[in-house]
Parts: C-alpha cells; structure tokens; sequence
C-alpha cells in the first residue's frame, strides 16, 4: 500500500531534480488512481515533498484528496491548498494548467458546499496569477472566482480580473471548456449588474449570448433574458445582435424568452402603466427566473427615460406637470426622481422648490476644458491600441505556416484550425 | 391600399374563376383598412374627368368614384359599362353591369332626384359576352401560334413583338397577371435601348395596375438605367422621362414618400406629359402639389414649385391648387387651409390620392405651425394669419401632415412665441398646443423648446461643436467595444469553443452540455 505512495514521492523528487517536467506530468497522471487508493496516506506523502521544489506531485496528490468523497478534514486541506497556491513553482504549474485548473474547480466547489465563498477569493486571485501569462489571458479558473465573489457579494476582487479585456484563452491540455467560457461572461455579467455598471455588464451578457453554439445552453439562455433587462435599463430597446451571433437565438431562445419581449415591447411605448401591466402579467415568470430586481430596476429607469425625453422638449415645467406627463404619483415624488437624476449627472436641471418648477438647463460641458481634452486624448489612445492589436494578430495570421499554404492553393491536407481560425474576421 | 374596387373585383369573380387582379394586394407595405366613406357634393364633371384617361385607368378611376360617390353612381358606372364594351374584359363587364344594376334598384328606391334621371339600364349583353369572349380566345389562341413560330425560328425581334403582342391582348381582356408575365418575357428578346425602355414602361403600366409599387420603382430604376440611344429623338425621350417620372411620384405617393414622390412630379414635362393609361396632366398638378406642400419647406417650395416654369404650366390645369401654393407660400395660411378644405371632396374621389389626403393634410398644417416660429428675433406678438385654422381632431393623414407643415412654418421665423397666442391662431388650447409642439419637438420637425412656466416656446440653438465632441466619443466608444468583441470572437474560434449537443446517452439532463475535447490540439 504505502510502497505505491513512497514510490511515487521518490519518482517525483528525482524527476523534479532533473527539471524533467513534460514526463512528470504523464507519469503523475498516470499514477492518480494508483494514489486514488492509498487515499489515507496522502497526508504523508506529501509532508515529504516540498511545495515549490515538486509542484507537480503535490498538485496531484491535493486532487485526489479533494476527490475524495468525504472530507474529514477541511480545515487541513483549506491549510495545505492556500500554502500550495502561494508557495507552488509557476514553471512547474504551467506544465500542469488542466490539473491545476482542476484543483481550483474542486476547491471552489468545496467552499461553495460548506457556505465559505468568501475564504476562497483570495486563493483562486493568486492562482489566476501564477498561470496567466499575461493579463489579458482566460484561464478556466476565472468563472470560479466569479462564483465565488458573487457568493460572497464581495465583488472588488473580480474587477480587477474582470476590467481587463479578454483577447487570449488559456489552453488547457488543448482544450477550453464552452461552459467555463460561457459562466465567466455570465457571472462576469451579474457582477457588473450589480455594481450598476449597465455597460461593461450588457458587453459581457452580450459575449455570452453571441458565443457560438448548435444547442441551447443554459446559461446563453439565462444571459439572453438578462442581456434583455440591462439593455432596457442602458439604451430603452434590445440591441440587434452582431450578424455573428448563433442561429440558435433567434430559432430556440427568443420564443423561451416571451415575457422578457413583451416587457421589451411595452417598454418600447414609454407608456409606464403598459410596463407595469406586463410586469403583473408575467410576474411569476421574472420571479422564477430571479429577475424580478431587474425587472423593477426597468420600470424605474422607464419614468427617468421619460424625464429625459421632457428636457429635450421644455425648458421649465412645474413638478405637478411633470408628475403628471411621466405618471408619478405626485410633484413629490417627481422631485425624489429629478433630485436623484440631477446628483447621478442624468441630467442637468435646477430645482425651484418655491414655485415648484423645474428649470433643465444644456449640458455644461464645453469641451473645451483640459481635463476633456486629455479623456479625448485617452479614449484616441485606446482606438489606436486596439487597432496595433488587430494588426498585430493580422499578421499573426498571415505568417502562419498552414494559412500560406491553404491560401497559395495547396488542398492535400486537411487543416481544420486554419481555416476556423479565417472567420473571425 | 387594396382599393375596394379590387375587394370588389374579387367578390364578383370567386365564382367564375381565380383571374386577373390575384397579384394586386400583395406585398405592399401599406396594407391597411380602407375606410368606408362617401362623398356627398363633389363638383366633378364626370365626362371629362373620365376622357382624361384610358384603358383600365379609366375604368377603375370611374369604379373607384361610383363606390365613394352615390350622386355619381349611376352616372359612373354607365360610362364605365359603355367602355368597357370596347374591349374584351368580359369579367370586368360582368361586374360593372351588376353594380350598375344594384345601384339603379337602390337608388330607385330613393325618392330622389337622382332616381328619376336614369333608369333604363342596359340588359345584360350575353351574346356581346360570348362572341367578345370568343373573338378574345381566337386573337389569343393566333398571338400564341405567331408566337411559337417566331421562336422556332428565333428571330429575337419578332418573339419579343410577339410578347409584347400578347402581352397587350392580356392587358386588353383584364388578365393583368399574364399580361405582366408576358411583358416581362420579353425583356430577354430586348436587342436595344429603346426595346428595354419599352419593355420597362409596359412592366410599369401594369404593375400600377396590380398595384405592385415596389416593381414600379424597381422598372423605373431599370429604365432609367438605360443608356438613351442615339436612334431616338428628344421628343420621344422626354416623353418617357415624364412617363417614368410620374409611374415612380405615384408608388412613392402610395408609399407613403411624399417629399420624393413630390420631386418625381415635379420633374415631369408638361409638352411631354402623355400617359392617359395612367395620369392626366391635372393630376400630375395635384400630386405634386399636395406632395410639395406637405414635405417641402418654404425655399424649396419656391424654387421648385413656384418657381418651377415647367410645373407652372401643369399648375393652370389646377388654378385652386395654384391658389393654395401662393396662399401657403404667402403665409396665408388660413386661407390656403380653407381652400384645401374645399377641394378635399374631389381629391377622396381620386383613385391614388384618396388614402392619403389625411396625412398630407396633417402635414401640411404642421409645417404652417413650424414656420411661423422659427427664426424671428423678438418675440412674436402678432399672429392673426393663422386664425381658423381647422383644430387637430377634425382634421384626417394628407391634411395632418399639411397641418404640421402649418406649425412648422409658423414657428419658423420667430426665436421665441408666446404659446397662448400661438394656441387662439391654431384654435387649440394651450395644453393640447403644447402637446401638439411636443409631438413636433420629438419627432425633430421644430427645433425649439418649450418654456411650459411662462407659455413660451424658444427656438433651441445647438451647439456644433459640443454635440460634434458628444458624436466623436460615442463613436469611439462603440468602435472599441465591436473590437473588443471581435478579438475575443478571434479567440473563441482559435479556441473552437461552441456549445454542442449533449451525447444522447450521457442522461445528465439538462440541454446543456460542453463539446469534448475532440480534434482541437491543432495548432500552437
């Protein structure tokens, strides 16, 4: 029994001496049953071996145990994975990134079980780090952290891995899971909806909605009634969809998806007592679907809409007036509206609360101040990264050995990645 | 706008046979409810009105009146009955007989002066029937046989004569379908310009006929495309410019594109105008007139219509409409809006007109409204021209649209209005004015903004430049978040990441499921 486990330590340390890693990564693979059975001695096994010095093997062992069925000892191996995280060899993980992305996974679901999210964040923010070779890669261990904030509602430490946009995706042994990729840009999503941050939150429901697919998955649906919500929240109508966006949207989603549409609909005629009229009708559907904060948060973005609409076309109004043309309940309420609109920059407008009128005024900004200049000056920098980016990636392509051939006419061999790799463009 | 003339058509021919008009409601984008209404007192002599036209423009012209107008009924539909016995439609006899028929028993009934003036009508013409049904099968059976001949022995002329042959005895018998088809055919027999030009122009007549506006526009395109050929005269080409022209004002007026179909009239040459199997020159006045007025703003009504020497000569077929244009022009609008009233019976008797004579009216008075508040620098005080101008509800969509022109124009010269005065000139109230400019404001025709505390509305100036900036930002914003998408996309497909079908075995529920780690080591 033992002798299995002791075999394996001493394979591991001599291979990690002589930095043999590619072999190690097959030969621990190989032996996860073998250690699946020896089970008790694990603990043993790996106060042997040092967690930068044999990575690998370590890594290994602190899967089969968190594979394991019952966890006597949580505590312990909370203990051992934290230390593991922080002190393990990034040389070494990155020649195991499926098996460290397992490890992750596992752990967040055993935190996820025991009602503990918040414990794991830091983990799984330093695990991110030490397998991401530069910023902008996604590892298939962001969805978790996503979970786990979300669990927490703690989300500060997902922004920081969240802001920064995706251009690279981790291979893992080759392969990137469709659902980690969906999750991350779903829970992604409802990170930003909570932060009220409706635009990077409808861009990340919208990357989730247009990944490609030939059946309905869960989660693009889920997105899809969301990404619905937070456009009429953002810009008071649903977006077209880019032309890339799969066919099973159109075909399968949008019918699951009715009373999102008539809200959508009703929402569409800026008539406040449509919305709420549709929002009775369909409320168990948005309650099931735990939209219903949505939802509401819709029907008030519907009466500050029509507020704006009201600046574009008066001067001054009095709050009764206004009350009235937007259907509040009263020019107080009315007045809680515009306070709160004129605070949050909505609009510009001054109250006179001793006549009760509203004056709206032009928007201040002259563009003519430093400050605008340099935001201008920031946001041409970016446009002209992005487009150095997609040169770059152009080229990229261009230079690459299959592309040539399959472009100077030579068809004897099959060449799949090239030509899928063409249609992004 | 399936005409009930058509809706009439229909009903009569269910029981003989599917014919002609199947084509006739489809695809038009404006399919809607034609209300049922009458009109009681036109001033419309109807012989003249009907010599203006031929063909079936004049018969469905003269239905279209018999089943709007009941003082015109009977007249209406004897001289339809009288020419249609001058071709082969023998369906179209067999309905118009019955209407005529139904009509005289009605008003018979009526102890009206009407009923005493004509009663002797006609008996059904059965033999007429069956020889010209005959004499309509042989012609076709011999165009047919000519036809085979010709392609037998492929001599392109003849065949797309021949077509074109068959085409018109189509066109003759009613079978506006097979006339269409037929017409069309022979566009790959078109060996020059002048044949294409032709062959367009047929397609045209009866697609107006069917009421296919979106070909019309489509063969005019096509015929205007054609290179002129040296072979034809300036005559003759002027004459289908003004053809074309007119076919694509009248689709574009039955789509609803006034202005445009306002600058198609307008360029049709009064010499050249000669196309009775569709417009007369009166028409093409009051097209394009109403058209104008409803979408153009003060300069260019004056430089194209006023001004205009060539519509000129088609605005004395009119001279009320000409009246109307310098009224409205001279900011007279009451006037102008009271003589539109006045016309309004004899234009809901026009076959094309009929649906739209709301809108432009709307239009038109909106426009007035515009105008007067617009560009003045003190505050306007007088406004005694817009008085009695027909108050919002009473109005139907040509006169709203005419009434909006009202507004717009109003406003136009004035930087600021007092709203209570603009109301007593408008004959509203000053909360329906205020949701009326409101209306306006929203839809972008016054730029203005409304001073709802002191009931004064003030023209808005915008600023260039910040909205300039406010544009630039915006755009960039978008461009960076469509590149952010697409790098991603780029990765996703390096990636092959989709989701896929669940194995069927793999009972886990649930539609969702990831594809396997199949073929996609590929590269890297």
């Amino acid at each position: 029994m033992a002798a299995n486990l002791e075999q394996f330590v001493s394979n591991v340390q001599t291979m990690s001496s002589s930095a043999s890693f590619t072999n190690m990564v097959e030969y621990v693979s190989k032996s996860m049953d073998a250690l699946a059975k020896n089970h008790a001695h694990i603990d043993t096994a790996l106060a042997t071996l040092s967690y930068s010095e044999h990575s690998i093997g370590v890594l290994a062992l602190l899967v089969v145990k968190l594979s394991g069925a019952h966890i006597q000892d949580f505590e312990t191996l909370y203990v051992q994975v934290q230390e593991f995280v922080s002190s393990c060899s990034e040389e070494q993980i990155k020649f195991a990134p499926e098996t460290f992305a397992e490890l992750c996974h596992k752990f967040t679901l055993q935190l996820v079980d025991r009602k503990q999210a918040q414990r794991g964040i830091t983990i799984l923010c330093q695990a991110i780090r030490k397998v991401q070779t530069h910023l902008a890669l996604l590892t298939s261990i962001h969805p978790c952290l996503c979970q786990l904030c979300l669990l927490a509602k703690n989300f500060k430490p997902a922004l920081s891995f969240l802001d920064v946009d995706i251009t690279e995706i981790s291979r893992e042994s080759g392969h990137y899971d469709a659902k980690d990729f969906l999750l991350y840009f779903y829970y992604g999503g409802m990170i930003y909806t909570a932060l009220k941050n409706y635009n990077r939150a409808l861009y990340f429901f919208e990357m989730a909605v247009t990944t490609p697919s030939m059946a309905v998955s869960h989660i693009t649906l889920e997105s899809y009634k969301k990404f619905i919500l937070v456009a009429l929240i953002v810009q008071g109508k649903i977006p077209t969809l880019p032309k890339y966006a799969p066919q099973v949207v159109p075909r399968y989603i949008k019918p699951l998806c009715q009373a999102y549409h008539d809200l959508a609909t009703a929402y569409g005629s800026n008539n406040p007592a449509d919305v709420r009229s549709v929002i009775t009708k369909h409320n168990d559907t948005f309650v099931r679907d735990n939209n219903m904060g949505l939802v509401k948060q819709c029907e008030t973005a519907l009466y500050k809409k029509n507020i704006q609409r009201l600046t574009k076309t008066f001067l001054t109004l009095s709050l009764a007036d206004m009350a009235n043309r937007v259907q509040l309940t009263g020019s107080r309420e009315a007045e809680k509206y515009v306070l709160h609109m004129i605070e949050d920059g909505e609009i510009y407008a001054t109250i006179n609360q001793k006549d009760g009128m509203v004056r709206f005024h032009d928007n201040p900004e002259k563009y003519n101040s430093a400050a605008m200049l340099l935001e201008l000056d920031k946001e041409m920098q970016k446009c002209i990264r992005m487009d150095e980016k997609i040169k770059e990636m152009d080229r990229e392509i261009a230079v690459n050995p299959q592309y040539v051939q399959k472009v100077s006419g030579i068809h004897d061999e099959d060449m799949p990645a090239s030509t899928s790799k063409g249609q992004g463009f | 706008m399936p005409l009930p003339l058509q809706q009439g058509l229909f009903q009569g021919q269910a029981a003989v046979e599917p014919m002609q008009v199947d084509g006739a409601p489809e695809e038009n984008d404006n399919i809607e409810e034609e209300p049922q209404y009458t009109v009681e007192n036109p001033s419309l002599d109807l012989e003249q009105h009907a010599s203006q036209y031929t063909g079936l423009a004049r018969l469905h012209r003269l239905m279209f009146i018999a089943d709007h107008c009941p003082s015109l009924r009977v007249e209406g539909l004897r001289m339809a009955l009288n020419y249609v016995m001058t071709t082969y439609n023998t369906n179209l006899y067999g309905i118009i007989h019955r209407k005529l028929q139904e009509a005289v028993s009605s008003s018979s009934s009526l102890p009206d002066a009407v009923a005493g003036s004509v009663h002797n009508v006609p008996p059904l013409d059965v033999p007429w029937m069956e020889t010209t049904a005959k004499k309509a099968a042989f012609k076709l059976e011999k165009l047919d046989t000519d036809l085979k001949n010709y392609k037998s022995n492929s001599i392109k002329e003849s065949i797309r004569r021949g077509h074109d042959d068959l085409g018109d005895h189509y066109l003759d018998c009613g079978d506006l379908t097979n006339a269409l088809k037929c017409y069309s055919r022979a566009r790959d027999y078109c060996t020059n310009p002048k044949h294409v030009v032709n062959m367009c122009l047929n397609v045209i007549k009866v697609s107006v006929y069917l009421q296919n506006w979106s070909h019309v526009l489509s063969y005019v395109n096509k015929a205007e495309a054609t290179p002129d050929s040296e072979s034809t005269t300036k005559e003759a080409n002027l004459t289908v410019q003004s053809r074309l022209k007119c076919a694509a004002g009248l689709a574009d007026l039955a789509t609803r594109k006034y202005k445009s179909a306002a600058k198609h009239f307008l360029q049709a040459n009064f010499d050249h105008c000669d196309f009775p199997e569709l417009l007369s020159p009166s028409n093409v006045a009051t097209y394009g007139a109403l058209c104008a007025l409803a979408s153009f703003d003060r300069q260019e009504l004056q430089h194209n219509v006023i001004g205009s020497s060539s519509f000129k000569q088609f605005l004395e077929l009119e001279p009320q409409l000409r009246d109307i244009l310098h009224n409205f022009y001279e900011s007279k609008y009451a006037k102008c809006l009271k003589l539109l009233g006045d016309i309004k019976d004899n234009l809901l008797l026009d076959l094309y007109l009929a649906p739209h004579v709301s809108p432009l009216y709307t239009q038109i008075r909106n426009r007035a409204l515009c105008q007067v508040s617009s560009q003045c620098l003190v505050t306007c005080t007088v406004v005694p021209v817009m008085k009695d101008l027909p108050g919002p509800p009473t109005c139907p969509p040509l006169y709203t649209q005419i009434r909006n022109r009202a507004l717009c124009q109003y406003f136009s010269p004035y930087l600021s209005a007092d709203m209570r005065k603009m109301a007593s000139a408008f004959n509203t109230s000053v909360g329906a004015l205020e949701d009326e400019l409101m209306q306006l404001i929203l839809e972008g025709q016054i730029n203005a903004r409304i001073d709802s505390h002191n009931k004064i509305l003030y023209a808005k100036d915008i600023d260039q430049r910040s909205s300039t900036f406010e544009k630039s930002l915006t755009v960039g914003r978008d461009y960076q978040r469509r590149t952010k998408a697409l790098i991603l996309r780029a990765a996703v497909l390096k990636n092959q990441i989709h989701v896929k079908s669940p194995p069927r075995e793999g009972g886990q529920g649930g539609e969702m499921s990831i594809a396997p780690g199949s073929a996609s080591a590929a590269r890297n």
